[in-house]
C-alpha cells in the first residue's frame, strides 16, 4: 500500500487526545493541548486539508492556548483578605526573624505559608489583599470582593474564648468547598475556622 | 547521483533526531535536555530540509525560508526556555 | 519515502511518551518544542512527496508561528511560577 503512513500518522491524533483528558494539573493539560495541536495540525495537512491544518496551528494552537493560560491563571486564585497591619507585621518578621525575642511564635508569615501549600494542592494561587481596618475587611467579604479573610483576634475576644490562646488567628470563608478544603488541612493550632453565607446584594451585574 | 546524497541528508537528519530526542527520556536536568534538544534537533531538522531541497530544487524558495526560520527561531527558543525554567526555580527574578 | 515518515514518526512517539510520563511543567515544554519542530519537518516531507506546494507553504508558517506561541506560553508559565 502506498499510503500506509496516513493510518499510523491518524493514529496519533487519539492518542494525544487520550493524554490530554488524563491530566489533572491545568497547566499540564495546557501544554498536552499544545501537542495535540502540533499533531492535529500534521494529520489535516497529510490529508490534503491545508487551509485547516493553517487555522489549527495559529487559532487553535497559539491563540486559544494563550487566552485559555491567562483565564485559568487568573481564575484559580484564593483570595485572602487581610489587615495591613499584619501583612506589614509579617514581612518585617521574615527580615527580623533570626533576632527576635518571640520567634518561637509562629507568626502571621507561617500561617500564609501553610495556607499557600495547602491550596497549592487544589492548584490555587493565593493572593493577599491589604485591608485598612477590619470593617472594610468584612464588608469586602459580604460585597464578594475576596473568598476570604484572616485577622488576629483582639484581646477582649481572647479574654471571652478561652481556648484563642493556642488558635491565635481567626479565618472566615464565605465558600463552601473553601471551608471543606481547609477544614481537612492541618491549620488547627493556628486559626479557626468559619463558614458564613455572603447574601446576593441587590446590585447584580 | 543527488539522489543518493539527498537520501543520505535524510538519514542523517533522522539519526540526529534520535540522537537529540532519546535523552529526554533520562532523569537529567532540564538545561541538559534542552541542550541536546535544540542543538541535535535544529542540526537534524536543517539536514532533512536541506536533503528535501536537493529533491525537489524548484521549491528551493520555500525551503530556504524553512532553513532559515528554523535556524533563528529554535536558537531564540532555546534562550527563551532557558530563561524561563531556571528562573522559574528558585522563585524569583 | 514511506519508510522515511515511518521512521520520523517513531521519532515523533519519543516526545509523546515523555510528555505523558513527566511530571515536570518545563520537561512537558521542552517535548512539546520538540513535537512542534518535528510535526512541521514531517508536513514538509509529505509537501514534497506529493510535490504539493500548498502543503509546503503550511508547513513553513507552522514551523515559524509555532515556535512563537510557545514563547508566549513558556513566559506565562514563568509569570505563573513567581506568584
Amino acid at each position: 500500500m502506498d499510503d500506509s503512513y496516513i493510518y499510523v500518522i491518524v493514529a496519533l491524533l487519539p492518542l494525544a487526545a487520550l493524554i490530554l483528558t488524563v491530566q489533572v494539573n491545568p497547566y499540564h493539560a495546557l501544554v498536552i493541548r499544545g501537542i495535540l495541536g502540533a499533531v492535529s495540525a500534521l494529520v489535516y495537512a497529510v490529508l490534503g486539508a491545508a487551509d485547516v491544518a493553517l487555522t489549527e496551528a495559529l487559532v487553535g494552537t497559539m491563540l486559544a492556548i494563550t487566552l485559555y493560560a491567562v483565564a485559568v491563571r487568573s481564575s484559580l486564585v484564593m483570595r485572602l483578605g487581610v489587615l495591613k497591619d499584619s501583612l506589614l507585621e509579617a514581612e518585617q518578621k521574615l527580615e527580623l526573624a533570626l533576632n527576635d525575642a518571640q520567634v518561637s511564635q509562629r507568626s502571621f508569615a507561617d500561617l500564609v505559608a501553610d495556607l499557600r501549600t495547602i491550596v497549592s494542592q487544589y492548584h490555587l494561587r493565593l493572593e493577599l489583599i491589604p485591608y485598612p481596618d477590619p470593617q472594610s475587611l468584612h464588608q469586602a467579604l459580604m460585597a464578594k470582593e475576596i473568598h476570604a479573610t484572616c485577622i488576629q483576634r483582639s484581646p477582649q475576644d481572647e479574654a471571652s474564648i478561652p481556648q484563642s490562646n493556642s488558635q491565635p488567628y481567626h479565618t472566615t470563608t464565605r465558600i463552601h468547598r473553601l471551608y471543606k478544603i481547609l477544614q481537612t488541612e492541618p491549620l488547627a493550632p493556628m486559626t479557626s475556622l468559619d463558614y458564613i453565607t455572603a447574601l446576593d446584594s441587590a446590585e447584580k451585574h | 547521483m543527488i539522489d543518493v546524497l539527498s537520501y543520505v541528508c535524510i538519514g542523517v537528519g533522522i539519526v540526529f533526531w534520535f540522537w537529540g530526542t532519546l535523552p529526554l527520556l533520562g532523569k537529567r536536568s532540564v538545561l541538559f535536555k534542552l541542550h541536546s534538544l535544540s542543538v541535535a534537533d535544529t542540526l537534524g531538522s536543517m539536514s532533512i530540509i536541506f536533503g528535501l531541497l536537493l529533491k525537489i530544487p524548484s521549491e528551493w524558495s520555500l525551503l530556504v525560508l524553512a532553513l532559515i526560520s528554523l535556524a533563528i527561531w529554535n536558537t531564540v527558543l532555546g534562550y527563551v526556555l532557558a530563561y524561563c525554567s531556571s528562573s522559574g526555580d528558585d522563585n524569583g527574578r | 519515502m514511506n519508510l522515511v515518515l515511518i521512521i520520523m514518526i517513531l521519532a515523533l512517539l519519543i516526545p509523546i511518551y515523555e510528555a505523558w510520563q513527566d511530571d515536570d511543567i518545563w520537561q512537558k515544554m521542552l517535548a512539546f518544542a520538540s513535537i512542534a519542530t518535528k510535526t512541521s519537518v514531517m508536513i514538509l516531507v509529505v509537501s514534497v512527496l506529493r510535490d504539493d506546494w500548498m502543503i509546503g507553504v503550511v508547513g513553513v508558517i507552522i514551523l515559524s508561528v509555532g515556535n512563537a506561541g510557545l514563547m508566549l506560553l513558556a513566559h506565562i508559565i514563568k509569570r505563573m511560577g513567581e506568584l
